[in-house]
């Protein structure tokens, strides 16, 4: 691997991390020189035969490439091995087993173009260093190995010879573009495990840190409420960023899908039969502060995403209200229960509640806007809003939205 | 009560920040911080030896949910009371501890003196219902009622009024206002909250032998409580 590296100078060379996804080329390689061997003995046991001068020293020439085919096999076998030197002088010895065909056949064979000795044995290590190096090493060696052939007829039978030079030459190129193509998917496909199990890992230090941040900023409310103030201050702006960031990972959880047990109804996420479903939780918890508390059961609330923004905009709506009229500090809480055939989301606080006869006074006031817009929020959905208040008992908004009857999800899919 | 001096109380939090400043308030306030451990396995190991009233859980510790000790400590020491303090707004793990023994829920960030005084509650069997707890228990007999019947039928259900309660504790009103718009007495009021948390406990440990007895599980061994310290 060190010697490789140090090599390399420039050029395409798959790095050392794209080394794995040449290894079926190299597998490859080794089974195209066997192949072309086998190939190369026939030739000159059966087709060739009344070529040769010498045909002892051409079997000669053939036990010498069996034993390098033996060699290169097993030297290419381990990634370490593959330096530019080997393949260097892989090179070299087939061109010398190539040339060494002018002594081998007869003047006249050679001159007519007949096939070598190495046959098509030769573009082993053509093969070898466009796998290795790429598209342009993969031609230099294709040039070489060409010119050697080219030399053994002198020119003669060029038309002869040229088919086998074009051809080395596609596979000096095509070889050499797909071994790059092959590492750089290969360095593709790391990148995105390496990015995976980045994200992940980020996912489970934001929890821990969630939960840490989460701890501090309670110390810190429940601290600074004590203390008085501006450090109560301090405390409520805590409180309300706890709140927000707990609101926020809760919503996150049930986005993706409800990790682990408590699942409930028809779907733990949002599967395709639910398209548009979402909890109705988040959307009501986002409204938790200091001085709200929302309280909801332990299952998830399924809804249809129009209808739990509607209903959670006349939560707000309502919570708006107390804190216009009974004052910022005013205590609110927010109860959110789902029975098979109801969703009620019920809004109760502390304020000084509405004398009798106040309302026909508030509409008066503009304040029944208020009551009015949640209302006809409730009855565009099909749900019904009901207001009961008592001088000194506070007031309670109670929302009811009849599931069944596909309000829910047909209707509000209706309206643009 | 048939106690004899302070409430003696034991803080099971990993962390090291919040357990100090829980177990200071406590010991401010007259109570006897008898000892603290930072994961559910210590807490197991040292209440044998530590005696405490009352049981402060955080639900997220590092080696075992606060379910699980919750559990184990109300299997290996009934006596003890668990009150559970959480940060994370997990409904569903709250739900759990308290259908496996818990008698309290209580959010990290009530003031103290809230804090203090759901720890008094708890020491005297008291359920500490906040509003919060009160709408799980709810939400937990509605999906009991929706979910098909068949085993046994003998679903928890509460009454009329024990929802009436539930619902009104929910929305934030104490037992006094409960008790004065009912007509009924605090002790009546805090008897049917109460009474709320028994069933769906009972409820839980039946469906606990149920499990058991279908997956040949009888002979259960004593959970926590072993390993020397």
């Amino acid at each position: 691997m060190e010697a490789a590296t140090a090599w390399r100078d420039g050029g395409i060379t798959p790095s050392d991390a794209k080394r794995g996804s040449s290894e079926p080329l190299w597998r490859a390689l080794a089974v195209f020189r066997f192949a072309s061997l086998g190939y190369a003995m026939l030739r000159l046991a059966v087709i060739d035969r009344g070529d040769y001068s010498r045909p002892d020293w051409a079997w000669a020439v053939i036990g010498v490439m069996t034993v390098w085919t033996i060699g290169t096999t097993i030297a290419y076998a381990r990634p370490d091995r593959r330096t530019r030197l080997l393949l260097s002088t892989d090179l070299a010895v087939t061109a010398v087993l190539l040339l060494s065909t002018a002594v081998l056949q007869t003047s006249k064979a050679t001159q007519h173009g007949v096939t070598p000795v190495t046959a098509t044995w030769l573009a082993g290590p053509v093969l070898a260093w466009a796998i290795r190096y790429g598209r342009r090493a993969g031609t230099v060696a294709a040039l070489i190995m060409s010119a050697c052939d080219l030399s053994l007829s002198h020119g003669a039978a060029i038309s002869v010879v040229l088919n086998g030079v074009v051809l080395l030459l596609l596979a000096g190129v095509i070889v050499g573009h797909l071994a790059r193509l092959a590492a750089e998917v290969e360095a593709e496909r790391q990148r995105a495990i390496e990015v995976e199990a980045a994200s992940r890992e980020r996912e489970r230090l934001a929890r821990n840190i969630h939960d840490s941040v989460l701890q501090v900023l309670a110390l810190v409310q429940r601290r600074g409420a004590e203390a008085g103030g501006t450090a109560a201050e301090l405390g409520r702006l805590a409180g309300q960023q706890e709140a927000a960031l707990r609101a926020l990972v809760g919503g996150g959880l049930v986005g993706g899908g409800l990790v682990g047990g408590g699942t409930a109804g028809p779907a733990g996420g949002l599967g395709p039969g639910t398209s548009g479903a979402v909890d109705l939780r988040a959307a009501l918890l986002s409204a938790q502060t200091d001085r709200v508390t929302v309280s909801v059961p332990a299952q998830a609330v399924l809804l249809d995403k129009a209808a739990a923004d509607e209903l959670a905009s006349a939560m707000r709506a309502a919570l708006d209200n107390v804190g216009r009229h009974c004052g910022e500090r005013t205590r609110a809480w927010v109860l959110v229960e789902d029975e098979p055939d109801v969703i009620t989301v019920t809004i109760r606080d502390e304020g000084p509640g509405i004398p009798d006869g106040r309302l026909a006074e508030a509409a008066a006031a503009g304040r029944l806007g208020v009551s009015h817009s949640i209302h006809g929020r409730l009855r565009d959905l099909g749900g019904s809003a009901t207001i009961t208040s008592a001088p000194g008992e506070g007031t309670e908004v109670e929302l009811r939205l009849p599931r069944g009857a596909g309000i829910p999800v047909a209707r509000s899919r209706e309206r643009p | 009560m048939g106690r004899s001096g302070p409430i003696r109380v034991m803080v099971v939090d990993d962390h090291p920040m919040w357990r100090d400043a829980v177990a200071r308030d406590l010991t401010e306030a007259g109570y006897d911080v008898v000892a603290t451990a930072a994961d559910g396995a210590q807490a197991l190991r040292v209440t044998g030896a530590a005696r405490p009233d009352v049981v402060v859980l955080d639900l997220q510790l590092p080696d075992m949910s606060g379910v699980e000790v919750t559990r184990g400590l109300r299997a290996a020491h009934p006596a003890v009371r668990v009150l559970v303090l959480s940060a994370s707004g997990e409904q569903q793990d709250v739900l759990d501890a308290v259908k496996a023994g818990a008698v309290g829920y209580l959010l990290k960030s009530a003031a103290r003196a809230e804090f203090l005084d759901a720890v008094r509650r708890t020491a005297d069997g008291d359920a500490v219902f906040t509003p919060g707890l009160a709408a799980l228990v709810l939400g937990e007999f509605r999906r009991l009622a929706a979910a098909p019947v068949g085993d046994g039928g003998d679903t928890p259900q509460l009454t009329e009024r024990e929802t009436e309660i539930l619902r009104m504790v929910a929305t934030g009103l104490s037992y006094k206002q409960i008790a004065t718009r009912l007509v009924l007495s605090h002790r009546t009021v805090q008897n049917h909250v109460h009474n709320t948390l028994g069933k769906l406990q009972l409820h839980n440990r039946i469906e606990l032998v149920r499990y058991a007895i279908e997956h040949g599980l009888a002979g259960e061994s004593e959970p926590g409580g072993h390993e020397p310290r």
